[in-house]
Order: structure tokens, then sequence, then C-alpha cells
């Protein structure tokens, strides 16, 4: 790759909570080196607590890591970089107090874009979501998949060139999310945009990603790269070829091997 | 990450202790060299003679007893009627439907207004404190009897009863033991503001009683004493607070 | 017949003022207890008695202004308090303690820092009234969820906007909860005081009717201010209720 087509450049990160020596010292997260490309997709997936939700953060610049550095376009990260990153949350991270319209208002306002532009920008987004009939509905009034489509679009109206995934289906049922992937696909393919998306479902990170990294177990780093090689958008039709089925199930292999490996960590842990 | 919470508390201590010294200081300050009138504020060594003074000649115990006394009284007969009414009521959804919003209508009145028709009812004396100490104190208990046995988790009840529990059975083993943890919480308030509402009455028209004796001290201009007193009352008060919620977290978590 | 429990209520209700008006007429000497019947006809006679109303607009006056101060205080304390981790672990303990202390020993002193007029009585009602403010809004600032506050950082929020964006809205429901609960303390305490000692606010005229084995007009005036009462808490309730409404999820 070369260094105008990386857009986010991980070099030996490594993170820990609390010091060495403390009963609630944690290493979350060693060595740890990536590069990724402009307009690609990249899905981080591994056991719980394998440190892929804190690499994200430090991506973002919500975290400072222990050891090592990010670039994000070229610049070093040291905090949050509301013009180039968005966020998409697991938890439902909208203001229970302001409508749907008024949350994506209220992000540009944060991010500082102009009052002219904002009206502009969010009827675009939520199009893009399809939410427009919702733009005055408070979030209690919406169900789980709307709310992440509201989320997805309080961060498309920052026009940000990268979006930072945590996890963003992971409380819908299986159905919700499965539309979902797709319309995000569908959207990709208008986009330039460079994503990285957590996840623990392999069916979602094989149907999204360009390429798939694969975390080992606490402490994490990547383990194997897989990349995914299929045009955005993807069709319904992808999810039963037999590429979609050989990449799952060698995600799965992977996986299922770490996921071991955590268990009986933790089976040490329970015994002192 | 401890270490660092240990020195934050430490030092969250320190700040605590260095407000109440400072205080007691400005106080002292004030009292001694800014020439504040001794009529509003005494000095806090004389204050502290004579609170030593009433704890070792006793002289507290008639005030005391005359409280304590009209507060005893005053809570049995609001945890007894309370505990009663709050029962029937609780027993269909129809009777809460219709009493529960009297009981909490009532409540959002300040009943230390009827003072003064207590007064005129039941005299200067106990009698009326008692009452309106009973009165005020019976509203938190039966509202909280009502929301302990009257919310029982229906679940919880067709189990028992599909064991073959007895009627008996059903309340001491099903109903009582959800009730209780809320019903104590009403018994924890109704104390509070029947003590509360005892004090401010004896305060306020009354003949005995360690209201009375604060406000006697006060017509008086015995600044230094009455200090003490409310020292004294604030102390006891704190005691038998402390007594009921430590009752109150032991009837929870027996 | 009593298909709808407001009728059981009523029923009750009507009882009650039955068996007191029986006591009233046959049992009780008529120098304390009057028939419910005879308060409710000479409640205008209570209006009319010459200084009434305009004690009941001084009593008003007096819980309004300390109702203000109560919100304004406890609002100010509360967040200098509330929005400092350190800071709230070193003084919220204090403002609990103080909370709980039976401030109306202390009574005899407000009257005699602030002298038997209104301001006593404002004084004393704001010492009822700002505790609970100051304890719902440190509450109210507390338990933001932090993804809120993380996801306002990730879109570049200033510490002032967080504040006034996130903070402050969450803040909303509890603080009107305080408001609430800083009425109802604020009505404690300038009734207690107004009792206590007043040359013009109703504690005045309760003392004369109660000194002059006066119970009808006594029921009135109490009546007159336990609706007023009812009314202001209802009012809060009301606010309460309404700012608290997205709080669903």
């Amino acid at each position: 790759m070369t260094p105008s087509s990386v857009a986010i450049r991980i070099s030996g990160v490594a993170h820990q909570f609390g010091e060495p020596g403390d009963a609630r010292h944690v290493r979350a997260l060693r060595d740890t080196s990536l590069d990724i490309a402009r307009g690609e997709l990249i899905c981080l997936i591994g056991p719980s607590g394998c440190g892929k939700s804190t690499l994200l953060n430090i991506v973002g610049g919500l975290m400072s890591p222990t050891d090592g550095t990010v670039d994000v376009l070229g610049k070093r990260v040291t905090g949050p970089m509301p013009r180039e990153v968005a966020f998409v949350f697991q938890e439902n991270a909208l203001f229970p107090w302001n409508t749907v319209m008024e949350n994506i208002d209220l992000g540009m306002v944060f991010q500082g874009v102009a009052r002219a532009e904002r009206a502009a920008r969010a009827r675009r987004s939520l199009a893009a979501v399809g939410l427009e009939e919702f733009a005055q509905h408070y979030p209690a009034q919406l169900s789980g998949g709307m709310r992440q489509r509201a989320a997805l679009a309080r961060a498309l109206s920052l026009e940000t060139g990268i979006l930072l995934m945590d996890e963003p289906f992971g409380a819908l049922d299986e159905q919700t999310r499965m539309i979902l992937g797709e319309e995000l696909s569908v959207l990709l393919s208008r986009t330039d945009k460079t994503i990285v998306f957590v996840t623990h479902s392999l069916g979602e990170a094989t149907f999204l990603a360009d390429r798939v990294a694969v975390f080992s177990a606490r402490p994490g780093a990547i383990k194997t790269i897989i990349a995914v090689d299929e045009p955005h958008p993807r069709q319904p039709e992808f999810v039963t070829s037999a590429k979609f089925t050989e990449i799952r199930n060698q995600l799965y292999g992977l996986l299922h091997e770490e996921i071991r490996k955590t268990m009986a960590h933790t089976g040490a842990e329970a015994t002192p | 990450m401890r270490p660092a919470g240990n020195e934050g508390r430490l030092a969250s201590r320190a700040v605590q202790a260095a407000f109440v010294v400072a205080l007691v200081v400005l106080w002292y300050l004030g009292a001694t060299r800014w020439g504040v009138n001794p009529l509003l504020l005494p000095n806090p060594v004389a204050v502290l003679g004579d609170f030593w003074a009433i704890l070792i000649s006793g002289e507290f115990i008639d005030d005391l007893r005359v409280t304590l006394g009209e507060l005893a009284a005053a809570f049995a007969i609001a945890a007894s009627l309370g505990t009663v009414a709050g029962y029937l009521v609780s027993r269909s959804q129809y009777r809460i439907r219709a009493f529960e919003p009297l009981f909490a209508a009532v409540y959002a009145i300040p009943i230390i207004l009827f003072l003064p028709l207590y007064v005129l009812l039941f005299g200067l004396g106990p009698a009326s404190k008692i009452a309106l100490g009973a009165t005020i104190g019976f509203f938190p208990i039966a509202l909280s009897t009502v929301a302990g046995f009257g919310y029982v988790d229906k679940v919880l009840l067709t189990a028992a009863r599909s064991m073959g529990a007895s009627d008996y059975q059903l309340f001491r083993y099903a109903l009582l033991p959800a009730a209780l943890p809320i019903m104590l919480t009403g018994m924890r308030m109704g104390f509070t503001i029947a003590l509360l509402s005892i004090i401010g009455s004896e305060t306020i028209a009354s003949l005995a009683g360690l209201g009375h004796r604060i406000v006697q001290l006060a017509e008086g201009m015995e600044m230094a004493r009455m200090f003490a007193y409310i020292i004294f009352v604030v102390a006891i008060a704190a005691i038998l607070n402390a007594l009921v919620s430590a009752l109150e977290a032991r009837g929870k978590h027996p | 017949m009593l298909a709808r429990p407001w009728v059981a209520r009523v029923a009750v209700i009507v009882v009650l003022l039955c068996c007191w008006e029986i006591a009233a007429r046959f049992l009780v000497d008529p120098m304390f207890l009057s028939p419910p019947s005879r308060i409710l006809l000479s409640l205008p006679e209570v209006f009319e008695t010459r200084g009434v109303p305009a004690a009941l607009r001084v009593t008003f006056s007096e819980l309004a202004v300390a109702f203000v101060l109560s919100v304004v205080i406890g609002l100010a304390i509360g967040l200098a308090v509330g929005l400092q981790p350190f800071a709230r672990k070193s003084f919220m303990p204090i403002i609990l303690l103080l909370y709980g202390t039976p401030q109306v020993t202390i009574l005899p002193l407000f009257i005699l820092y602030f002298g038997i007029g209104p301001a006593s009585k404002i004084a004393f009602g704001v010492s009822h009234g700002f505790f609970p403010v100051v304890v719902t809004v440190v509450a109210g600032v507390q338990n933001v969820k932090p993804i809120l506050l993380t996801s306002a950082r990730s879109m570049g929020a200033s510490r002032w906007q967080v504040l006034r964006y996130v903070i402050f809205p969450h803040m909303i429901p509890s603080f009107f909860t305080g408001m609430r609960l800083g009425m109802t303390g604020v009505l404690l305490g300038v009734l207690l005081a107004e009792l206590y000692v007043s040359t013009a606010g109703i504690g005045y005229f309760t003392t004369l009717f109660t000194q002059n084995f006066d119970p009808t007009r006594l029921f009135g005036l109490i009546s007159v201010l336990a609706a007023m009462a009812i009314v202001l808490n209802e009012i809060v309730r009301r606010a309460e209720v309404h700012f608290g409404r997205w709080h669903t999820d």
C-alpha cells in the first residue's frame, strides 16, 4: 500500500487497564499493527474481551494506548477527530430527550457545521437510511433497528471519511440485523468511506467485510487476516454461495480455537 | 487504580474535616474577636461547657422523657393503624384504586397546618403532640403497606398456591416477605417525620419537651445553653434515626 | 353502585364528614369543634375578617420567594458539587448529614437572626426547600449514561456543549422531582415558622382564632391553606410529569 492510500495506520499498539500488580490489571491488547486502506471495510472479530472494541476506541482517539501509535489520514491520533472520524456504538447512544432530527443536528453542532448546511445534510442522511418519516420521533418511540439506523444517519451526516462501528447491530434480532447489513453494504457501495466494523457475528463479518481481521484471545492481537473478494453492494444471494460458506467456515475454525483458549483462561482465573 | 482511589478518599475526608474545623474556627473568631453580638452567636467554648453541664447534671432527663414518650405513643398509633388500614386497602385492586389516591392526596398536604386544631382539641400537653405525630406518621406507613402488599408479584402467589399453600402459609411465606422491605421503609419515614413534627409542635405550642426547652432558652436569651440544647437534640435525633435505619436494614436482610 | 373506585372514595369521605358533623353538633363542646357544614358556610366570613386576605398574601409571597430561592440556591450548589467528582465525594456526605437533621430545632435561631417578619419564614422555608433540590440535581448530573458522554466527545463536543446539550437535559426530570420535593419542604418550613411566631402572616390568625376558641374560622382558614398547598404541589407535580416524559427508555 502506498502511504497516500492508507487511511488508518496502527503501529505496535498495546493497551492495558490499571497498573501491573493491581488486582484489576488487565492486558487488553498486545502489539497490534495494521494498515487499513481508503475506502476499505474491515471487520474485527474475536472472542469477547480480546480488545477489539478497545482498539476501535484507540483508533477514534477516545482512549490513549499504553504503547504504540495510530495515524489517521497521515495525522497522529491524540484525541477525538470529529472531522475525520465518526462512531456508531452498540448501545443506543442517541440523546433520549431529542428527536431523531435534533439528534442528527446536534452531532453537526458539536462538529462545528454551519447552521445553513445542517438541515440539508440531515435530510440527506435520513434519506440514506430511510428514516425521513421518523425525523420528529423520539428514540423511545422507535424500534431497536430504527434507533441504530438513526445513529447511523447521525454518523453519516458528519460526512467523515472514516466510520468506526462498534457492534452496531449487536443488540438487534437476527432478521433486523440481516436487513441492516444489506442496507449498509448498498450504502457503502455509493460512498468511499473507510469503515472499521467490530462484530462477533461470523456471518455479518463475511457478508460486509473486504477483509476480516481475526483476533486471538486476551490479551488480543491480530491472528490472521482473511480477504473477502466480492464487490459491494453485496446481494442476499451471496450468503448462500459456496464462497461465503467457505470463508465463514474458515473464520469459524480460527475463532473456535481462540474461544476455547479464552474459556480455559477464565477457568484458570476462577481457581487461583 | 486502587491506590489512587484510596488517596482520593483520604483527600475527601481531609476536605470534610477541614470544612468542619473551619466552621468551628470561624464561629470562635466571630464570637470572640470580631465582636458578633453574643446574643446572636455565643462563644463555642461556653456552649461546650453548657453542653457538658447538661449531660453531667442530667437535667435533660425530664424533657427527653416527655419527647420520647410522645414519640413512642405517636409511632405506636401510626404504625398499628397505618399497617391495619394499609393491609385492608391492599386486599383488592378495587380498594387500592379507591383509597390509595386519597391517602396520597392527604399525604401531600403539610399536616403541620392542623397543629392549631389539635391544640384546640387536645390542649397544650402531650396529647396534641401524640395526635399530630400519629397523623403525620400514619400516611407513609399506610401507603407503603398498600404498596408492599398490593403489588406482590402474581407469579409468586400462583406458584405458592399450586404447591398447596394454605391462606396462612401464603401470608407467612409469600406475602409478608415480599411486603416487609417496603413496609419497613415506610415505617422509617413515618418515624422520622413523626419525630420532626413532635419537636416542631413542642417548639410552637407546648408546656414541656425538648423543643419547648429550646424555645424557653431562646426567650430567656440564654444563648450558650440554647445552642447546647440544640446540639443535644440534633444528636438525639441523629442517634434515633441511625437506630431506626439500622433496624430497617436488619429487617430487610435478616 | 360501587362499580367505580371514585364512588367508594367519595362515599367514604361523605361518611367521615357525616360522623364529624354529628360529633360536632351533638357530642363535642362547640368551643373546640365545629361541624363541616358551618365551616363551609362561614368561609366567606373568614375572608371578611380584617387582615386575613392580607395575611394570605403575605404567606403566599413568603412561599413563592422561599421556593424560588430554594430552587436557585439548590441548583447552584447542586451543580457546583455534582459536576466535580472530588467535590461530590467531599461535600455530599456533609449535605446529606445536614439534610437528615431536624432543622426545626433551630427554628428559634432563625427568628433570632431574621426577625419575626417574613424574612425568617423565607429563610426557614429555604432551609427546608433547597436540600432536596441539591440532592436531586447532584443525582441528575451524576448518572448520565457514559455512552452518551463518549458519543458527544467523539463528535467533537466541547466541555460547555456537553454540559449544555447532554448533562442539563439529562438532569431536567430529576430537577423537577427536586422542585416538587423542594416545594413540600418550603411549605413545611414556611408554615412551621408562621405557626411559631407571626405578626402579619396566617400564623397570626391561627393563633388568634385558637385563643378565641373560634374553631369555625380556624378550620376555614386552615382549609384554605390546605387547598393552597394542594394546588402548589399539583402544579409542580404536573410540571414534573410533563418534563419527565422522554424518560421512557
